[in-house]
């Protein structure tokens, strides 16, 4: 999978959790810009995209995710 | 679930339906609060979809992160402002197991320990309110600190979780206001190994991995729909490929299929399930296309046959439609569709009947009858929040009835059979030992319940003790065929000049023998006992109870009042006359 279909899908989990469909993601994105980016969602976020990639996160990892150009890159190293 | 498939506990599709519900179609709201040591939010917005699948509007209160004791042993918590219908405790595995390293020393005490604080606390919540406790119980651990040896030692984790989940479900037998929300079954089912999402709970305190939590929302509402009064009564079963092996009017006697060996043996087995239903209460009927003595046969003479003809309280076997076959049977018992669960093989009469009858549960059965009864079981289709001896011999009631109905068809004067039942009736004021009973018939009278007030086991008892503001009674019928137990409540509260009915309900299955009729007259003579002019009743429709819509008027009962939906009539005292009866009082 490359970088942009991995955008592509992390799009359309985002769209699905945060039940926005206009959202179109940005590599500094963080959870300032979508209102409904809360603790809970964030859990849900995590959850759906390892279930959507088939991908496990550390707790290290979810925790020091600082924006979605480096969620992209840590699943692209997840998938490689 | 009294659904016919699980497929729908999906979290994620969940989640979505809870943005945008509609609980317009909902009849009814149930006030839940939801306490835990976990973070649970996630559980709120699937309770609110699942309920309202079931017509049921939920407004929930989610307590801070671990504040139940805070809540419930503080008087001004806002658990109490919130009054809840239901007070939901989840209390997670990786909670006790901090208290536990906590605990280094006097680990003897520690089970004592845990199940006393929950004791304590449901105690505590019961002075304060009539509400249900729904106590979860603990997942058991993985870690063995001896590995099988653990069992020997006892006092480690593993054990130590095992024996508090026992003694919880001990005292809760106790209470009747507690009931076991039983997550370790769901645990052990989905696999503990898949169970606990353990970065879920480092780094949000969650519960359980997420895409389980349905089946925790699930399992609340299974529980909570059982307590409101909506359980299967009855099930309904196909016999040719469901109850033995082949066709009866095909392969004949020694042909078909059953016992305990071989490719009967799913057949066995179905039956003895069956069977153990039907010893605890649930009534089961025939419905297959058969002719009669074909169907029959095997009952009467089949040596491997479990169930014979006396377990089936009704047996129609005939070329009909099923699904006019099963409205027949629902009409016989005097129950709804909603309460009724049909199993057949062909797939084909499962689809008619969903199709013309959707209230009727029509569970999915496997190709492989060897998964028959797992299918089944699977759907948790039989929970009950009550059990008693009524229960046990409800079976034998239905069998009973059905021989008056026989009966009734040689006489042509209704007065003439009423008189040859020999009815013994008593009414009398709540007591502790009839209480379970009086509890679950005010739960589960939909159609002869004039006003469908749901009190509790609580609120029964507080009103048993109260000495002015309220005359609660019970009615019992015995006859010639067999006792009927409790069978009736009439709660009545006198407001100086006017008997007030606040509730009356009566189960079905004895209905047109008279027994309002007796009850009316000793309503009156109460009344007249306390100096009253006149008695009030009161009618609330709901989409059940069009029967008893014009009973106030039989007994000459003016309409005085319409109020939100609610007819509300009178009868003066000295104007009654009182009713025929043909049963006698009871010593």
């Amino acid at each position: 999978m490359n970088d942009a279909e991995i955008r592509a899908r992390l799009a359309s989990i985002f769209r699905e959790v945060f039940d926005d469909e206009s959202i179109a993601l940005f590599d500094a994105m963080t959870a300032k810009d979508i209102e409904e980016w809360d603790s809970l969602n964030h859990i849900n976020l995590i959850v759906a995209v390892e279930g959507s990639f088939k991908v496990k996160f550390t707790t290290k990892e979810v925790t020091n995710l600082a924006n979605v150009g480096e969620f992209v890159a840590l699943i692209a190293s997840k998938l490689s | 679930m009294l659904m016919a498939d699980a497929s729908h506990l999906n979290y994620s599709a969940l989640l979505r339906q809870s943005k945008r519900l509609d609980d317009s179609a909902c009849t009814r709201t149930m006030r839940l609060a939801v306490l835990s040591d976990a973070a649970v939010p996630q559980i709120v917005p699937l309770l609110k979809a699942l309920l309202v699948h079931k017509g049921i509007r939920a407004e929930v209160y989610l307590a801070e992160f671990d504040s139940i004791e805070l809540e419930i042993f503080n008087p001004q918590s806002d658990l109490y402002a919130f009054a809840p219908d239901a007070v939901i405790v989840l209390n997670s595995l990786n909670a006790l197991r901090l208290k536990y390293y906590r605990q280094a020393a006097e680990r003897s005490h520690f089970v004592d320990g845990v199940v006393r604080a929950a004791a304590a606390l449901w105690d505590s919540f019961k002075s304060r309110s009539p509400a249900l406790v729904i106590q979860s119980n603990y997942v058991l651990p993985y870690e063995r600190q001896f590995g099988n040896f653990d069992h020997k030692v006892g006092e480690t984790f593993y054990p130590m979780v095992a024996r508090v989940n026992a003694v919880l479900a001990e005292l809760a037998r106790d209470r009747p206001q507690v009931l076991i929300n039983d997550v370790e079954a769901l645990a052990s089912y989905v696999g503990r190994k898949h169970w606990s999402d353990e970065k879920l709970w480092t780094l949000a305190k969650a519960f359980c991995a997420l895409e389980h939590l349905p089946l925790v929302a699930q399992n609340l509402v299974d529980i909570l729909l059982s307590n409101a009064g909506h359980v299967v009564k009855c099930v309904v079963v196909d016999l040719d490929n469901t109850l033995w092996g082949g066709v009866i009017g095909d392969d004949g006697m020694e042909g078909i299929a059953l016992g305990p060996f071989g490719e009967g043996e799913p057949f066995f087995r179905l039956q003895h399930y069956l069977l153990d239903l039907k010893r605890r209460g649930i009534i089961l009927a025939v419905c297959s296309k058969n002719d009669q003595a074909t169907a029959l046969a095997p009952f009467q003479s089949h040596p491997e046959m479990v169930l014979c003809e006396e377990d089936i309280a009704v047996f129609v076997a005939n070329w009909n439609p099923k699904p006019d076959n099963i409205r027949l049977i629902k009409e016989t018992l005097n129950i709804g569709y909603d309460s009724m669960v049909f199993l057949d093989d062909n797939v084909f009469e499962r689809q008619l009947v969903r199709e013309t009858l959707p209230e009727v549960i029509v569970p999915e059965l496997p190709e492989d009858p060897a998964d028959y009864v797992r299918a089944i079981a699977e759907l948790n289709l039989f929970e009950v929040s009550s059990f008693s001896d009524e229960d046990r011999r409800r079976a034998a009631l239905y069998r009973e009835n059905a021989q008056r109905q026989t009966l009734q068809t040689g006489f042509t004067d209704i007065t003439e059979y009423l008189r040859s039942l020999d009815m013994r009736v008593t009414m009398r004021r709540f007591d502790a030992f009839h209480m379970p009973r009086i509890a679950q018939l005010i739960q589960r009278s939909n159609q002869f319940n004039l006003t469908s007030r749901r009190y509790n086991l609580a609120e029964c008892t507080a009103m048993a003790e109260c000495a002015d503001e309220c005359i609660p009674m019970y009615v019992t019928l015995a006859d010639k065929f067999g006792d009927n137990g409790l069978i009736s409540v009439i709660i009545l509260r006198p407001r100086s000049s006017v008997m007030e009915i606040d509730s009356w309900l009566m189960s079905c299955r004895v209905l047109g023998r008279g027994v309002e009729q007796y009850a009316m007259n000793q309503v009156v003579a109460i009344a007249r006992a306390h100096g009253c002019e006149s008695v009030i009743g009161t009618y609330i429709p709901t989409a059940k109870n069009g029967m008893v819509k014009d009973f106030y008027q039989q007994f000459g009962f003016d309409r005085v009042e319409e109020r939100d939906g609610a007819t509300i009539s009178r009868l003066h005292v000295s104007t009654y006359q009182a009713r025929a009866v043909h049963m006698k009082e009871a010593a």
